[in-house]
């Protein structure tokens, strides 16, 4: 456990170190070493070439990689958390509508109120939580407390936002407005900067923390209902709690950059084949998984074509034929109830 | 009385399923509950473990009103092996008895290596610590059933409750977990009260029997003053009977097998006729 630690931490710098060079202007290894032992603003007299460089290096090129594995490892986390509760493999941490909610968030800041990175932010976290209580009063108008009932609630919630999406939409000005909501609507870091890291790592460390603390509880969770209250869990009570935590952390991170999609549910089923379903180890290796994946998946997004990919572009195209390779391989026992 | 019950109505929505129950149960001692399909006796087990809440009446566990206690303070008196169990992850069967340890289990903890031997040590009782790394999934029912009873021995309460464990088990299995629960039931001084369908496993096995029909108790006794020919026929239905094999051992048995589709084509008589012939073991 410990050397698959080391070899994970080790491919971890090293992928850092290469998302940190690749870009549109592109920083030697040795140059990216010199920059971050200097450190940001540095009192250097160094002029022209450097100076660029060391402005680019600290004030986009480092908020971006920190933000990416910040909300890479929060989602996924999420993700994790979500296929435990719903005792279902499938499940993803937008299955209570906390995407759907973001992006009507998003869109209505866009078009109505100041198209300013922090108004839209707020307004996507606020709607993103919305969306996800309401699924649950409407579940807990329901005599039936069953988690798939709380399932369904999410997908009504999700299917109202995403109609309301659509209709602002439509009444957004076609030249600038509907370009923006699209864009958000698929995601991209391209905005990442120092002040949206201090938006959402408040949200997130705390949270993943968290989740990694109580994880040892989501092993039971799983179980039925039923045989979680005999061995003593409150289970009502933990659920709450956990999709409070873990709604909070998706709506950090897709309020920062829009819609990460794929990455919630394919990052836990990565994590299982390499530490096993147990959710002690599950969860912190979900995390580290998922920071590690959207970095990379973010450098491709943002270097392999002259403008920006959107980033949910990258992880589907990336991460779908993951999870079909997974589905044919892993066996059987990963994805069905019985043997 | 380890386990006191008095009075009980109890039910889904508005219409009670099991009603005016009185029952107790003793330390060191098995009780089956038995009765036909639908007769109650899942929903009693759900209202001992108060997953079910009671309509009337009341349940003392330990001397000690069942409603005014907290969850996990149940769950350290109250063991429960479910009848079926699966999981939508492929646990090992060690991670799986683990989670009984719960109750003792601070939230934000991990089992330490104490749990981890008691829980090792709880699986070596019921035969199976051969079976710690292997994914729960993919063992037998009877398996999965004795990681299941492991899980609820590492529970470590004074009462354990049983739901069919016998259902999904093979002949040899379902004598193996019975011989398993007697033993287990002395010398833990355990209180444990399983429903059952077989009056034969009963018989052997089990001290107190309490029959329920149609959501009452039909007869409530020691085993062997109980278990008698009119009472299974009110409780079971009028096609059972008592015997005792040439060999000396106890069994009940149909009193007439319905005649079949191709011995009806030959209309011969002898079919109509009582079953009589004795059935050894």
């Amino acid at each position: 456990m410990k050397k698959k630690w080391a070899i994970l931490g080790s491919v971890f710098f090293l992928a850092a170190l290469i998302c940190l060079c690749i870009g549109r202007y592109p920083i030697h290894p040795d140059q990216v070493i010199r920059l971050l032992l200097t450190g940001p603003g540095a009192d250097n007299p160094a002029t022209g070439n450097i100076a660029d460089q060391m402005k680019i290096f600290w004030n986009i090129r480092v908020p971006r990689v920190i933000m990416t594995v910040l909300a890479g490892a929060g989602i996924s986390t999420a993700g994790a958390v979500f296929q435990a509760l719903f005792r279902n493999p499938l499940a993803a941490p937008d299955i209570l509508g906390v995407t759907a909610g973001a992006g009507f968030g998003a869109a209505l800041a866009i078009i109505f109120l100041v198209p300013a990175a922090i108004v839209i932010q707020t307004s996507a976290f606020v709607f993103g939580i919305t969306a996800v209580t309401l699924a649950y009063i409407l579940a807990g108008l329901s005599r039936d407390r069953s988690p798939s009932v709380l399932v369904i609630s999410g997908i009504v919630i999700s299917a109202i936002f995403q109609a309301g999406l659509s209709f602002i939409m439509y009444l957004a000005n076609p030249y600038d407005q509907l370009a923006q909501i699209i864009f958000w609507t698929m995601g991209s870091f391209h905005t990442a900067s120092w002040a949206k890291i201090q938006a959402i790592l408040p949200v997130l460390v705390p949270g993943i923390l968290a989740l990694v603390l109580f994880s040892w509880r989501l092993n039971i969770m799983t179980q039925t209902e039923e045989d979680a209250l005999s061995m003593g869990i409150p289970v009502m009570r933990w659920r709450i709690f956990y999709v409070v935590v873990s709604t909070l952390m998706v709506a950090a991170a897709v309020a920062a950059a829009g819609t990460v999609a794929w990455i919630g549910l394919i990052v836990p089923h990565i994590a299982r084949y390499l530490s096993g379903p147990e959710h002690t180890r599950l969860i912190p290796m979900s995390a580290f998984l998922g920071g590690l994946f959207l970095m990379v998946m973010d450098t491709v997004a943002r270097s392999v074509l002259l403008s920006e990919i959107p980033i949910s572009i990258v992880t589907s195209f990336f991460g779908a034929p993951f999870l079909g390779y997974l589905v044919i391989h892993a066996g059987k026992a990963r994805f069905s109830h019985d043997t | 009385m380890t386990l006191d019950i008095r009075h009980l109505t109890a039910g889904y929505g508005k219409k009670p399923v099991i009603s005016d129950i009185n029952m107790t149960a003793a330390a060191g001692r098995i009780c089956a509950i038995m009765g036909r399909n639908g007769s109650g006796k899942t929903t009693l087990l759900r209202c001992i473990n108060r997953v079910l809440p009671l309509m009337a009446g009341s349940i003392r566990i330990m001397g000690e009103d069942a409603t005014q206690l907290a969850r996990h303070h149940i769950a350290q008196k109250i063991s429960v092996v479910p009848q079926a169990a699966f999981s939508p992850f492929a646990f090992s069967c060690l991670d799986m008895v683990l989670m009984a340890g719960a109750p003792r289990i601070r939230a934000w903890a991990a089992p330490s290596k104490k749990e981890i031997c008691s829980a090792a040590a709880a699986m070596a009782e019921t035969g199976i610590d051969h079976m710690k790394n292997q994914p729960f999934n993919a063992v037998s029912g009877g398996e999965r059933q004795l990681v299941m009873l492991a899980r609820a021995l590492f529970q470590q309460t004074p009462i354990m409750l049983l739901d069919e464990p016998t259902a999904h088990l093979d002949f040899t299995n379902q004598h193996r977990i019975m011989a398993l629960m007697h033993t287990l039931a002395r010398k833990r001084k355990m209180t444990v009260v399983i429903t059952l369908h077989d009056p034969n496993l009963s018989h052997y096995y089990c001290d107190d029997v309490v029959l329920i029909h149609q959501g009452r108790i039909a007869a409530a006794g020691t085993t062997a003053d109980t278990l008698t020919d009119t009472v299974l026929t009110r409780v079971l239905g009028d096609n059972i009977q008592l015997d005792v094999t040439t060999k000396g051992v106890f069994v009940a048995v149909p009193r007439t097998i319905p005649p079949k589709m191709d011995d009806m084509a030959d209309q011969s008589l002898e079919n109509q006729k009582p079953y009589n012939k004795k059935v050894s073991l």
